[in-house]
């Protein structure tokens, strides 16, 4: 099975912490998010998923805390920490200028 | 990383670290309200409950893995791993105590002898003197003829400070011995006459007070004294108003201006159990007799220039040296000077014998490492189907590497903490008993580089012993493991590993065993040594005259009326004076000019030993006299002087000749002469091993001291007289400080003292290594045998005889014990050389000793491995044949 976060180390992390700083989530939100913005074409597994965000989470780039969901039930939400912020901030822009140089030499024309 | 970072991660850590149920918890509780949702999706797509926990599960793939990856993320994990591993390890330690306890134990030796040495080897080698810029600070010694370093004189000092530009100063001492009077006991005191710049060159502060000033060290204006620290202690109870306040010593009054440190080590003394008590300016001129240029009685010492290097200062002092050569060639024997940095002149002698001592500890860590590798092996051996167990569990072999070796870090830090107390121990109980006279003994301790010292080597042998064992136990074949009848064939290889700790043990045991063996027969023809006297039954003191009393009229008038009171004590058979007792530590010798032997340079005659004694020393110390006749009543003052020479002199001057009547000078060249009337037989000064000196005897009469060593020769225990003896000095007159009470037999001991403590180190090393090696043996022939007894009953069932048996098991344990062995003599025949300078008429290739020793060894090996031979020879068969 190929998973389209393999394509690009990183890419994922990405995601996550773009995705959490719009608003904090919880894991079944966000997977549920990232679904949904990235069409079928991003299949995170959850078992990959729920890695990832604990991995940020130690790197202190994103925080967690336990609170009451819509329907009442407790989960963990995680948000985006300023170092985090300042985080997401320099591997976007990493980000726009690997896409561009990627796209730069894909769209070369053949001679 | 920045630090608002560890802000948000840190917490993270710590409650990972130490609310781990509680994360565990959370972890699960997230990705179950994640399956919650997930089913609670499907089922609204039109699952079933149970098919749509099933697919949410499904989705998720691996929960399990997810779960680990994520505790991983916690990075806390090894440290969670390590305190399992400490927990199972100890579990595992108090189910085989035997076991723990042996292993722990030998550890404990091998570590605290090792911390024990090196707290010695620190203090007195590797700490520095606590003087700044000690690399800087040397002795300065004109060379001899011989080139053999010699004390300088005041005239010889002053010209060295005028002409050099390598120093920042030269200093001069001389030692001291005032007579302190006062309310308390007259007391007679160490100390030093330096010149002024003395403190300053070794860079101290003083405590209290001031140190001494340039116009102080003049004669005159010198009565000043700065105390040292324990003195100011002892004799003052630490007065904080001492500075300032005068003290009597002998008839004058001296003031004083200053107190040392505390850390002051005396290191000028030569004997480092006797520390300087006070010290006064040098305070000589030219115009004093004992000023001249072949006065050599100084020590010098000088701190190089920032910049300048030992070599610079040394290729000038030659030249200068050189100089005054040339302009007084008759006040030199050579030319030359000698540098020898302080630290290196403090401890030279044992320098040597300390390293030894140090790699002789360490050997002995090696056969306790080695013991303990295969005490291990056996043990994990037991544990086959525990490793085998987990294996298939699937524990990665690292993680039971990591587990083993968790546990042999538990035994060494045991081992280790219960070392520091023997080493603590032992170290009290050097300072109490004062075994040796080792210089700067005082700073050996305990400290935080000890401990440091000993965690490493705890780590370290850890590492050694458990790491071999945790390869072996983990690359197991698990099938073979698992199945109950795998013990027979675990077979040759571990075989052969245990052969080689056996082989090991033997050869290393030899080596520290041959070095004991040397050492020990060295020490022995040591005490031996003929001294020249009748060292049993006899008492000596030192008294100490001052004042008018100590002028020579008045002095041997004191003499003559202490011979004739102690004489008439009970009990004495014999009583003498001295100047200086052989063996007693005092180095006071003259040049000799014999009529008509002397050298165009008069300073290249020899220097002999000088005694001034009393009608009666000869017999006292039942020293023989060989030919001639003793001092007598009539050998006064006013009458021809006379004197007394040993054979050693005898021999060298008048060889072939009769001495009597033969005439010599003493010191100087224009003294009067001096008529030989006897010869007597020598006796060691220096130490007993050292080579017989020339030796000459004046009547007390004619050369008086004012400092004299009552020798008294009694029917029985000597101390029984010492209290009569000493109140019949004080009713004579109870202002003379006796001093040194002690009997003769101790002044004896007390030279080889330093020779007895690394005889007895020695030992003691070779008699652990010996244990060490027994145990080692026993341990693994028992162990052999016990996984054997299986074989052992089909042999015997097949008719095999018991001592066939026997022989089988003996031979294999005795074969890698005999090529060690075998090792061991070559290797301790490479190293035993290294003991050349502390070995006393033994050579390092003695080979009595050797053979002892390889007999001692071989037996040994013998009977540990004889032992568990037998039990298991006397098994009875059908019980063997069921052993599983």
């Amino acid at each position: 099975m190929s998973k389209p976060s393999d394509l690009v180390q990183g890419t994922l992390d990405l995601l996550l912490l773009k995705i959490l700083a719009l608003e904090p989530m919880n894991g079944y939100a966000i997977s549920l998010r990232l679904r949904q913005v990235s069409g079928d074409v991003l299949q995170v597994s959850d078992g990959s998923l729920y890695p990832a965000l604990h991995k940020l989470e130690q790197e202190g780039w994103i925080t967690a805390e336990w609170k009451p969901t819509e329907n009442n039930r407790r989960a963990k939400f995680y948000s985006l920490t300023p170092p985090g912020r300042k985080h997401l901030e320099k591997e976007s822009a990493n980000w726009d200028r690997l896409s561009a140089a990627i796209s730069g030499v894909v769209k070369l024309k053949e001679a | 990383m920045r630090p608002t970072h560890w802000l948000y991660t840190l917490p993270l850590r710590i409650r990972s670290l130490f609310r781990w149920n509680r994360v565990e918890q959370d972890l699960s509780e997230e990705l179950q309200y994640h399956l919650e949702q997930k089913s609670r999706e499907l089922v609204a797509a039109g699952f079933s409950p149970e098919e749509a926990r099933r697919e949410a599960l499904r989705d998720f793939g691996g929960l399990e893995q997810s779960k680990e990856i994520c505790r991983d993320a916690r990075r806390v994990s090894y440290i969670q791993d390590f305190l399992q591993d400490l927990v199972f390890g100890v579990r595992m330690l108090r189910n085989s105590p035997a076991f723990a306890l042996v292993a722990i134990l030998t550890l404990a030796l091998g570590i605290g002898a090792n911390t024990a040495i090196f707290s010695v080897v620190h203090g007195v080698l590797l700490r520095p003197l606590p003087f700044p810029k000690q690399d800087q600070l040397m002795m300065l010694w004109e060379k001899d003829k011989d080139g053999t370093r010699s004390n300088t004189s005041y005239a010889t000092f002053i010209d060295w400070n005028r002409l050099n530009h390598s120093f920042d100063g030269i200093a001069a001492i001389s030692f001291w011995t005032p007579t302190i009077i006062g309310t308390r006991d007259a007391e007679t005191l160490t100390g030093f006459r330096v010149s002024s710049s003395f403190f300053d060159l070794l860079g101290v502060r003083l405590a209290q007070g001031r140190n001494f000033l340039a116009a102080e060290d003049v004669r005159g204006n010198n009565f000043v004294v700065i105390l040292s620290y324990g003195f100011w202690q002892r004799r003052f109870g630490g007065d904080p108003a001492i500075v300032g306040k005068s003290l009597q010593l002998g008839t004058r009054s001296y003031t004083v201006v200053g107190v040392l440190p505390d850390n002051f080590p005396s290191v000028l003394s030569f004997d480092p159990r006797r520390a300087a008590d006070i010290y006064t300016p040098l305070a000589y001129d030219a115009t004093l007799p004992y000023a001249c240029r072949d006065c050599r009685h100084l020590r010098a010492f000088a701190r190089l220039k920032d910049g300048i290097s030992k070599t610079q200062a040394e290729a000038e002092m030659n030249q200068i040296s050189a100089n005054l050569f040339r302009e007084y060639p008759t006040e030199y024997s050579a030319s030359g000077v000698i540098l020898t940095p302080l630290k290196d002149y403090l401890v030279g002698d044992v320098q040597t014998a300390l390293w030894i001592l140090l790699g002789s500890v360490g050997f002995v860590l090696l056969i306790a490492c080695a013991n303990v590798a295969n005490l291990l092996m056996a043990w994990a051996a037991r544990r086959q189907r525990e490793v085998a167990l987990r294996a298939a569990l699937g524990a990665r072999r690292t993680r039971m590497v990591r587990q083993f070796v968790t546990e042999s870090l538990l035994l060494s830090l045991t081992g280790g903490g219960l070392g520091l107390f023997l080493a603590w121990g032992s170290v009290v109980f050097l300072h109490q008993l004062r075994l040796a006279n080792l210089p700067r003994l005082q700073n050996v301790q305990i400290d935080a580089t000890t401990f440091a010292f000993t965690f490493g080597v705890c780590l370290i042998t850890g590492l050694a012993f458990g790491l071999l064992p945790a390869f072996r136990a983990s690359k197991l074949d698990l099938n073979e493991s698992l199945k109950e009848s795998g013990k027979s064939t675990a077979g040759k290889e571990r075989h052969r590993l245990r052969s080689m700790l056996v082989f090991a043990d033997v050869a290393l045991a030899l080596l520290l065993l041959t070095g004991a063996g040397l050492m020990m027969k060295s020490f022995v023809r040591l005490l031996e040594v003929k001294p020249g006297f009748d060292p049993s039954h006899a008492l000596t003191l030192t008294m100490s005259l001052w004042g008018p009393k100590s002028e020579d009229a008045p002095a041997v008038a004191f003499y003559d009326q202490v011979l004739q009171r102690v004489r008439a004590i009970p009990g004495v058979k014999a009583v003498g004076i001295v100047s200086q007792l052989p063996l007693g530590g005092n180095l006071d010798m003259y040049g000799i000019h014999v009529e008509g032997k002397t050298l165009p340079n008069p300073e290249e005659d020899p220097s002999a030993d000088r005694y001034s004694i009393s009608p009666g020393y000869l017999r006292a110390m039942r020293i023989p006299l060989l030919s001639g006749r003793e001092f007598e009543a009539r050998d006064v003052a006013a009458s021809p002087k006379v004197v007394l020479v040993n054979e050693t002199m005898a021999l060298k001057f008048w060889p072939g000749e009769d001495p009597l009547g033969k005439r010599l000078r003493m010191g100087d060249t224009k003294g009067p002469w001096r008529t030989v009337v006897g010869v007597v037989g020598d006796v060691l000064h220096r130490g007993l091993d050292a080579p017989h000196t020339l030796q000459i005897y004046l009547p007390t009469a004619q050369f008086t001291d004012s400092t004299a060593v009552l020798a008294v020769r009694t029917e029985t225990d000597p101390i029984a007289v010492a209290a009569a003896v000493r109140s019949e000095i004080s009713s004579i007159d109870p202002q003379v400080p006796v001093s040194g009470v002690a009997t003769l037999d101790e002044v004896v001991s007390a030279s080889v003292a330093n020779q007895r403590f690394t005889a007895l180190l020695f030992l003691l090393f070779g008699v652990i290594a010996l244990l060490l090696t027994a145990v080692g043996i026993y341990g693994v022939i028992s162990y052999g045998v016990s996984q054997r007894t299986h074989e052992i009953g089909i042999r015997l069932a097949l008719g095999a005889r018991r001592r066939e048996v026997l022989g089988l098991i003996v031979g294999e344990a005795m074969r890698p014990a005999l090529l060690g062995a075998l090792l061991g003599l070559f290797a301790a025949f490479g190293l035993s050389r290294l003991l050349t300078n502390l070995l006393f008429n033994v050579k390092p290739t003695d080979p009595p000793v050797f053979a002892a020793v390889l007999l001692l060894l071989v037996g040994v090996a013998l009977l540990a491995s004889y032992i568990p031979a037998r039990r298991a020879t006397r098994v009875d068969p059908m019980v063997a044949l069921r052993h599983e």
